[in-house]
């Protein structure tokens, strides 16, 4: 039982007329890559914002390492790190500045908080941009120092909402590269995405939501079955399939003028 | 060629301004509002300007306008830069043009606009005012056309000198403090005519004599010249504005051919130039406490100096809070008490603390899970305002006092200040909790659509409240004033109106926290908008 990383029951979230998140079971094992994915508007954002307690739920419970989020919200926030998606950074302090005031609030003492950072600016390839504000950083740092500042107190959990958005690929190598070092120490990752290549490469455990409900979850090769891959799987599972471009447009393409 | 070159150029300026017809119901509105206004106020400059032909100090008034005209023209592209879009010259850069038409072409084409037209009227009443003779309206005409020449070249060189500023994030954080700058520049030309209007005119005299010699002002100090038969000085006079004319127009074409020809380097040279001094903030961070408080403390402190909005309100509140008692000390008609209103205006910036942060409240939410961690999270930032505010509003209650010499009612006076900060900072704390609002980065607004309503309740109903808190500081100087003998022990009002202080922004700071800990999701939803 000790085994599930975050637990999610009966989770509802519902703006004005509009429901975002209707009804959520869900249970992420611990120790694994998971990958939360699904198309734009499915509520990834709102769930992810719910279990990690920015977001207050209208109805449903969610654990995160056996501790429930809204009752016990001291021993969840210092086991999870958090890098959400349309959220600011406290941009007007340089890259080494956040990292130093986000691990002081956590209450780790100053000279580890340091030692630290120094150490993820460097993994993270940020060293020489350290004492820039992170308002002149391109959309790459900025994840790369969300990052940083989300796995400074070492977490036991890391939810990480469209961590590739807008990155570029020597960016997006370097974070795969901390994320696959992170979980292979045991610790959990989940993040949200729509790309399937990136999740069918990246994890081991997936789950897949759509107009605000999982349509299938469980190990890779479970959810993406018969299919040849993630990507058709999940096409199939969110009812886009067979939509075929191919009597449309028919006089789109080069040569037959 | 270049005929035709200039030609596009005009007509594009002219599309430019017609299309300021074109917006939605309320933006036309605005703009023909504001078109109408500035030719109102040109007009009636001429006339007032004309009027003013033959009084005592014409001349050097006049020189003073041009001047302060010239000015204008000089800091209106670092401060509006979307103002005039044909200011850019990187948008030209694709467009296969030589320099030297592109400048003519350029320097036409920003003759024409509201702007120009308002400059002209000006210049041209000028003259007026103090032409005498054929000769001198003759020389006018010239000096006009120079003096207009010189005003738009100079806002056209200082703009291509600028442009890697301007449209770069430091160029955007300047344009968000000009409104500060000019709503601060009002005041002073509001006192500085107070004054004059007290002192007389003459005071004038030793400025315009140099102001006359520095163009664009010496076209129009070459008419007062001629009036005066010295055509020796008036030749020298025109010489320099054209002179100044050539060096501008010099200017702007070397940095436009630079712009045009050099690569883009606005994200190669951005990466030296924004680093931040780790020593300086380093070493004085080490006075601070150790823990959330001192994290806090720094971070606040640094947020009022980086962020445009943060340091906006900040410069806003100091210099309100320091005008607002000093100068009616100064003319006279200000009462000692008027010193209490800096710390008022200070303590407005404990008000939706959460609310400056903006949708970075999630860093500070994630870290708070209990009272304990919101209280010691609110008294940093509280105590990160004290550090300027105390010693700020002592400092204006002394100077106040000097000014007005009534040094035996400082210290009711110093009580009633601390008193009012402790007050505002309780409610401040309160009200950050209770009613967060999200403060817009972009512009001039400081409330997002839709929260007005939230942001009157949180900052009138607190200031409203923190009046009411401070009562029985006011009753108790009151009634030591008015009763026998009372006057002997009104320096109590001092420790008195601390310790009340000090103990309203515990008691705030107290009822402020679980509210905050409980409210942290609703918090960050209200200060995410925008």
């Amino acid at each position: 039982m000790t085994s599930a990383a975050v637990r999610v029951h009966g989770l509802w979230k519902r703006f004005g007329q509009q429901v975002a998140v209707a009804g959520i079971d869900l249970e992420l094992p611990a120790g694994k890559f998971i990958g939360l994915v699904g198309p734009n508007g499915a509520g990834k954002t709102t769930t992810l914002s719910m279990v990690t307690g920015l977001l207050r739920p209208d109805q449903g419970s969610v654990e995160v390492v056996g501790h429930d989020v809204w009752r016990d919200p001291a021993e969840v926030k210092a086991r999870i790190g958090v890098l959400p998606e349309g959220l600011r950074l406290f941009e007007r302090l340089s890259g080494r500045e956040l990292l130093g005031y986000t691990g002081r609030l956590r209450g780790l003492p100053g000279a580890e908080v340091d030692k630290r950072a120094t150490q993820l600016l460097d993994v993270l390839d940020l060293a020489g941009a350290q004492h820039k504000l992170v308002v002149d950083y391109s959309t790459g740092m900025r994840k790369k120092i969300g990052l940083a500042a989300a796995l400074l107190h070492n977490p036991e959990v890391l939810f990480l909402d469209e961590p590739f958005e807008g990155v570029d690929p020597v960016s997006a190598q370097t974070i795969r590269g901390v994320l696959e070092r992170f979980t292979a120490s045991g610790a959990t990752v989940v993040f949200s995405s729509h790309v399937m290549e990136l999740v069918e490469s990246l994890c081991d455990w997936v789950a897949v939501m759509a107009a605000g409900r999982i349509r299938a979850h469980g190990p890779l090769a479970e959810v993406r079955g018969e299919a040849p891959s993630l990507q058709q799987a999940f096409l199939e599972l969110v009812g886009a399939h067979g939509r075929d471009a191919g009597t449309d447009l028919d006089w789109l393409g080069g040569g037959t003028r | 060629m270049s005929t035709d070159v200039t030609g596009v150029f005009v007509r594009l300026k002219l599309s430019l301004l017609r299309n300021g017809l074109r917006q939605s119901g309320g933006r036309r509105a605005a703009w023909i509002a504001s078109a109408v206004v500035a030719l109102l106020f040109a007009a009636l400059q001429l006339l007032g300007l004309i009027l003013l032909r033959g009084t005592a100090h014409a001349d050097a008034l006049v020189v003073l306008l041009v001047a302060v005209l010239a000015l204008g023209w000089a800091v209106m592209p670092l401060f509006f830069p979307g103002g005039d879009e044909t200011l850019d010259p990187t948008r030209l850069v694709m467009l296969p043009l030589r320099p030297r038409p592109l400048v003519r072409a350029l320097l036409v084409a920003s003759l024409v606009g509201i702007g120009p037209l308002f400059t002209l009227c000006l210049l041209t009443g000028s003259v007026i005012a103090v032409a005498h003779g054929a000769a001198a309206f003759a020389v006018g005409v010239v000096g006009v056309a120079l003096a207009l020449l010189v005003c738009v070249a100079l806002a056209r060189a200082v703009a291509a000198a600028n442009i890697r500023l301007l449209t770069s994030r430091k160029g955007r954080d300047l344009a968000v403090l000009s409104g500060l700058v000019v709503a601060i520049g009002a005041q002073v030309v509001n006192f500085a005519a107070q004054r004059i209007g007290s002192a007389g005119l003459g005071r004038l005299d030793p400025l315009a004599d140099v102001l006359r010699w520095v163009p664009p002002g010496s076209a129009i100090g070459a008419v007062r010249s001629v009036s005066e038969g010295s055509y020796g000085a008036a030749a020298l006079q025109l010489g320099l504005c054209a002179l100044a004319l050539a060096a501008l127009i010099a200017l702007w074409s070397r940095h436009l051919t630079r712009l045009m020809t050099a690569p883009d380097g606005s994200t190669l040279q951005a990466a030296g130039e924004s680093a931040v001094g780790e020593k300086g903030a380093g070493g004085a961070a080490r006075l601070l406490p150790a823990g959330r408080t001192g994290t806090v403390m720094e971070r606040s402190l640094r947020y009022v100096w980086r962020d445009p909005k943060t340091k906006a309100a900040w410069v806003t509140s100091l210099v309100i809070g320091l005008i607002v008692p000093v100068f009616n000390a100064v003319q006279g008609t200000g009462s000692i008490y008027f010193a209490c209103f800096a710390a008022g205006m200070l303590g407005i910036q404990m008000y939706n603390q959460f609310g400056q942060d903006t949708s970075a409240f999630w860093m500070v939410a994630m870290t708070i899970s209990s009272p304990r961690d919101a209280y010691v999270e609110l008294r940093g930032r509280a105590l990160a305002l004290l550090l300027i505010t105390l010693p700020y509003a002592t400092l204006v209650t002394v100077v106040t006092t000097a000014l007005i010499g009534d040094w035996r009612r400082l210290p009711e006076v110093l009580g009633l200040s601390f008193a009012l900060l402790g007050a505002m900072l309780a409610t401040g704390a309160w009200t950050s909790a209770r009613f967060p609002y999200s403060i817009p980065q972009e512009g001039h607004k400081n409330v997002a659509p839709g929260q007005v309503g939230l942001a009157w309740i949180s900052i009138f109903g607190g200031m409203v409240a923190a009046a009411l808190l401070c009562a029985p500081v006011i009753a108790v100087t009151i009634w030591l004033r008015v009763s026998e003998g009372g006057e002997a022990w009104t320096w109590l009002l001092l420790p008195a109106g601390a310790a009340y202080g000090a103990a309203l922004t515990l008691l705030g700071l107290r009822l402020a926290a679980p509210r905050t800990a409980a409210r942290l999701p609703e918090i960050l939803t209200a200060v995410s908008k925008g």
